[in-house]
């Protein structure tokens, strides 16, 4: 009688633990440099370059970071690049739509709030404000479903 | 002499067999003490029952009663199986281990979970007549721009710094 109590909380426990991970999301976030110094574009963003370049007027593209973020409702993560911060949470994720808050942090500044939804296929761009550097950063993220 | 001997002489038999009533039998044995004709009656009755007692018993004593035992046991078998409706019903009958309280709180358990899962799982997505991706854009520091382009499904989030105004180019 034991053992199958047991085995019916790790059936349980199994059965909750799916639902969860149904509820978590995957964003790939990339980051690049936009600039008008010289006309390199790196080949990382050979798929995204046509857009790009239909939207910017920059002559050089670089990638600084290519990450892949795992969100689950509610828990914000953080990605630091270039003295800028860019905070992304999950709100909620309804079939293939996925709502995403998104700050960004500059100097411990909130220089943008926004609130977007992700589908499939869909890439929402941010960039723009104070010069850098290494030119403009722009974000780039889209869910993968 | 008590009683005629043609009254007497039917219930003779009876009386050997020991099946006559009290008044019965008084009225024959008080017969029988002066009536010479029903003493001998009675004696020829009880001769014949010997005459036929002995080879019965013998013929009891040597047959074999096998067969009859097994058609009794039969009967008895087909008298004990249960009809249709006792079938079913022990069929119907809940199982002893789910007789036990024990089932009572996982059953319970279960009920709950699935009434909470499901209807998450089961959850139809909002409908977005308009699908516009930005819900909602601020920024205290900057001017923002959105621009969305269904052709190519971007949307651009765009930042203005003063004074240099970056603006996208289309």
């Amino acid at each position: 009688m034991r053992r199958t109590f047991l085995l019916f909380l790790l059936f349980i426990l199994c059965f909750v633990s799916t639902s969860t991970a149904l509820a978590e999301v995957q964003v790939r976030l990339r980051v690049i440099g936009a600039s008008n110094d010289g006309q390199t574009i790196d080949p990382s963003l050979k798929d995204i370059y046509k857009e790009l370049g239909s939207l910017f007027s920059f002559t050089s593209y670089r990638l600084f970071r290519d990450e892949n973020l795992t969100l689950s409702p509610n828990q914000p993560v953080s990605i630091s690049t270039l003295r800028r911060r860019l905070e992304v949470t999950l709100i909620s994720l309804h079939k293939d739509i996925a709502e995403l808050r998104i700050r960004v942090v500059r100097e411990e500044k909130e220089i943008l709030n926004t609130q977007v939804r992700l589908s499939p296929g869909r890439t929402v761009l941010i960039g723009g404000g104070p010069r850098q550097r290494e030119g403009i950063i722009i974000y780039a993220l889209y869910a993968r479903f | 002499m008590k009683g005629s001997c043609s009254a007497v002489s039917k219930l003779l038999e009876k009386y050997f067999d020991q099946e006559v009533t009290d008044e019965e039998r008084s009225l024959v044995e008080a017969h029988l003490l002066d009536c010479h004709a029903c003493q001998d009656v009675l004696r020829s009755v009880e001769k014949l029952r010997n005459l036929v007692r002995a080879p019965v018993e013998e013929a009891v004593q040597k047959e074999d009663f096998q067969w009859v035992w097994q058609k009794i046991e039969r009967g008895i078998r087909l008298e004990e199986r249960p009809t249709f409706w006792e079938t079913l019903q022990s069929w119907l009958q809940i199982p002893p281990l789910f007789q036990r309280k024990v089932w009572i709180p996982a059953v319970a358990t279960i009920t709950i979970i699935l009434l909470i899962t499901i209807p998450l799982l089961f959850k139809k997505t909002p409908s977005y007549p308009s699908l516009s991706v930005v819900e909602y854009v601020e920024s205290q520091t900057h001017n923002v721009m959105v621009y969305e382009s269904e052709n190519t499904k971007v949307t651009v989030i765009w930042l203005f710094e003063e004074p240099e105004k970056e603006t996208p180019s289309s």
